[in-house]
């Protein structure tokens, strides 16, 4: 069974991410992924290979983690809020797991911006305050924590969603864009850690098609609202999502569009402004489905979606427990990025003395994506929804399934 | 609508502290409030949050982390100096439309705007010798900021548009444009994520500790330049004569119209500059997330200020160390950013009943002077007394 129960947001904790790793034959500890090249695409085909080198060590069992007790951990989010239900969150979460794994008692503390000037100051703050670990979350943080891993050598600094890497040779940001610098020397105490949303948007894809023909009365539409076509990893998630529904219905319509075209408070914080833009969607587009990829604002799509009597498909975690119950009424299933488990991983492994320098690519194959249980929704689906599932999910780990655009992969075009 | 003839000598009689507590009592009084207002709501929230154990102390923890933040050493003094900057511009902006009768609510999309410009001019001549480059986004930077404050006050001299309809609507053109621009033609090419070059030798020199730029001294300059502007020149004279009455300036031979513009173009080009010392100061290349809330922001800080060039000073500075201090309250006391919001806007709220405070404290309330009187009739109430 590839969809899996998984208590995040609710349970998280230590044990539940051992288990989740070591229930699952593909889970590969991310040390021995080290790829030593930054990809030059963030889409998940290319860097196949970064994971490949990895089954060596998959047979270990439940992985004891080295104890680092004394290990001062500190996480700087995006701007907006720390109880996100998202990406904030589960990244502090998977911060805190990772603590507790390696015997940190001390709580793991977070610093919240209020807006973009703030990045570099609230990363010397826990600079300043000698802390050993640094987390960033986010694309946005990318030129504050790579300079600060320049400046600070023997802090580790673990980036959520920074790919690809560019650095100079010197080891610095290199604004340029030229990427001549070998992450692994050059700066080799800090890591980005990056996640195929695409593949999960493919396995959304699927059940929402197997949605669409179940619905009392198909109107052969499915329908994806992203936060801003500025953010790479939610149109990788929307173009997947068209991937993965006409793979099994060639002839559905997706239709797609996006809050907004900046990084306003529109884009990723507003459900009461998802909500309205999703009812007009709704009414222009005649969706039996609808994912949102938009964050707070999202939760706001699932609310429409909800009170239009048709589907929704959560993002990023399992919206289903997330959300609870009366949101999550008519949520089908999530396309969910394991961010706390990739999190959690990387400072296992800074304990354990293994995290490479440079990207970490989460993908099928190293348990980085899936497709959230149907929970209540099960008796929708048929046998053949799981079978597909399972076999898109096989095809993504043996690296052949293409689900992402060859040219354009989280590029919005219009 | 009675006006205060505040233009007038002052009273004679009372001593200097007399008259420093007439001056100081209302922002020093509205924020101790808030203070206590934070610690009450740090209690509260501690008893509806489960999970924590209760710590009756948190919010002196809090606010000692805060204190400590912002004060506590040479980098977070300067971290509170580099906040303190760009309000300083954007009070000063904000101040200096309230002198004029107008409400400038704008200072956000011309702080976006003006960093705009800075970040154009300053990319452009990244390899430019440092003084040349960084004079050029300087003021790239202020007349980009002051081409957004143009705008609503032409459209106020000649249609009657009203200013804070039309600011605010300048605001979200400004965030599009911004967002439009970065991911579009100043986007690097290469880069997976929309972010501009770096403004490479248009960077502000570093001049005091390891974050302290230039701007501070800018800032400095800029709060002196304004005072002189309003209080020893005919402009500004005029400026605060349309701002007190402009039926009786324009009966006194003043034009209100042109002065409308001069006035929200000046302004416009004080946030632009707020923008410019953000973008060349700190950032040095702009995201698309680069926002801020520094304009928002600055007019608390007016309001706190009673748009007295000086007194933006001190109020940019009070609310310049409650963000410097935001990062450590948040690492030692585990109380999230949130509570600077809800201090600023308990101060604003204050603020607002500040002639109930007064009352309370026995204060006359005459020595408000037109500053105030101007503020509050922007913002639509009456002042009493």
């Amino acid at each position: 069974m590839r969809i899996r129960t998984r208590g995040f947001g609710v349970l998280a904790g230590f044990a539940l991410i051992v288990s989740a790793c070591s229930s699952s034959a593909t889970a590969v500890p991310i040390a021995t992924a080290a790829p030593t090249t930054a990809p030059t695409t963030a889409a998940s085909t290319a860097p196949a290979a970064t994971a490949s080198a990895a089954p060596s060590s998959a047979a270990t069992p439940a992985p004891s983690f080295a104890q680092m007790p004394n290990l001062k951990i500190g996480v700087v989010t995006d701007i907006g809020t720390l109880d996100d239900k998202g990406y904030n969150e589960f990244s502090f979460k998977g911060a805190q797991d990772g603590a507790i794994a390696i015997g940190v008692t001390d709580p793991v503390p977070s610093i919240v911006p209020k807006d973009a000037s703030e990045y570099a100051a609230d990363i010397q703050q826990f600079v300043s305050q000698k802390y050993d670990v640094i987390v960033t979350v986010g694309f946005n943080l990318t030129a504050a924590t790579v300079s600060a891993a320049h400046a600070n050598p023997k802090i580790r600094f673990v980036g959520v969603d920074q790919s690809p890497e560019c650095i100079t040779p010197a080891g610095a940001n290199d604004a340029a864009f030229a990427c001549k610098g070998v992450p692994a020397t050059a700066l080799p105490n800090y890591t980005s850690l990056y996640f195929a949303e695409d593949q999960a948007g493919y396995l959304a894809g699927i059940v929402a098609a197997y949605a669409d023909k179940g619905a009392p009365t198909p109107t052969g539409v499915i329908g994806a609202i992203g936060g801003t076509t500025l953010c790479a990893p939610c149109v990788r998630y929307i173009q997947g999502y068209g991937l993965g529904a006409k793979s099994v219905n060639p002839a559905i319509v997706v239709k797609s569009a996006y809050v907004t075209h900046d990084f306003s408070n529109a884009a990723f914080n507003d459900p009461a402004g998802g909500k309205a833009f999703a009812q007009t969607f709704i009414q222009a587009n005649k969706p039996d489905v609808l994912f949102q990829v938009a964050g707070k604002t999202g939760n706001g799509v699932i609310e429409a979606a909800c009170a239009a009597n048709i589907y929704g498909i959560g993002v990023d975690v399992d919206q289903w427990l997330s959300l609870g119950a009366p949101a999550n009424a008519c949520i089908i299933t999530s396309a969910e990025k394991h961010v706390e488990s990739a999190v959690a991983q990387a400072i296992e492994s800074i304990a354990g003395g293994t995290l490479a320098a440079g990207d970490i690519l989460f993908n099928a194959k190293n348990d980085g994506i899936s497709a959230a249980d149907f929970h209540d929704k099960a008796s929708l689906f048929g046998p053949a929804v799981t079978t597909a599932l399972q076999t898109a999910l096989a095809a993504m780990q043996a690296g052949t399934l293409q689900t992402c655009p060859t040219t354009g992969c989280g590029v919005y075009a219009p | 609508m009675t006006k205060r003839s505040s233009l007038a000598p002052n009273r004679p009689g009372p001593s200097k502290v007399a008259r420093a507590w007439e001056i100081l009592a209302v922002p020093v009084v509205v924020t101790l409030l808030s203070l206590l207002v934070g610690a009450v709501v740090i209690l509260g929230s501690e008893l509806i949050v489960t999970g924590r154990k209760f710590d009756p102390f948190l919010w002196f923890t809090a606010y000692a982390a805060l204190v400590q933040g912002a004060f506590g050493g040479t980098d977070a003094i300067v971290s509170t100096l580099v906040y303190t900057t760009p309000l300083v511009f954007g009070g000063l902006a904000v101040a200096f439309g309230f002198k004029a009768g107008l409400f400038n609510i704008g200072a956000q999309g011309q702080f976006l705007v003006g960093a705009l410009g800075a970040v154009i001019v300053g990319v452009a001549l990244a390899d430019a010798p440092a003084p040349i480059a960084i004079v050029a986004a300087t003021m790239a930077g202020i007349i980009a900021g002051g081409l957004w404050g143009f705008i609503p006050g032409f459209l106020k001299a000649v249609s009657g548009a009203h200013e804070v309809v039309s600011t605010i609507m300048l605001n979200y053109v400004a965030v599009q444009l911004l967002a439009a621009l970065v991911s579009g033609p100043l986007k690097v090419p290469k880069s997976p994520s929309p972010v501009t070059y770096d403004v490479g030798n248009a960077a502000y020199p570093i001049v005091i500790g390891g974050t302290g730029h230039i701007g501070i001294i800018l800032a400095i300059v800029a709060a002196g330049f304004v005072w002189w502007l309003l209080f020893r020149t005919t402009w500004g004279f005029e400026i605060r004569s349309v701002g007190a009455n402009p039926d009786a300036a324009r009966y006194a031979g003043m034009r209100p119209k042109l002065l409308t513009i001069a006035t929200m173009t000046f302004s416009g080009g004080l946030a632009g500059l707020a923008g410019t010392s953000v973008l060349l100061g700190v950032t040095h290349s702009m995201t698309s997330a680069f926002g801020t809330t520094v304009g928002f922001d600055s007019i608390a800080v007016a309001l706190l200020a009673r748009s007295n060039p000086i007194g933006v000073v001190a109020a940019a500075l009070l609310f310049g160390s409650m963000r410097a201090g935001a990062g450590l309250m948040q690492i030692n006391a585990g109380i999230p950013v949130e509570l600077v919001d809800v201090l600023q806007a308990t101060i604003l709220l204050f603020l607002v009943a500040s002639p109930v405070l007064r009352r309370v404290l026995r204060l006359r309330g005459v020595q408000a002077g037109i500053a105030e009187t101007a503020a509050t009739n922007a913002l639509g109430t009456e002042p009493t007394d």
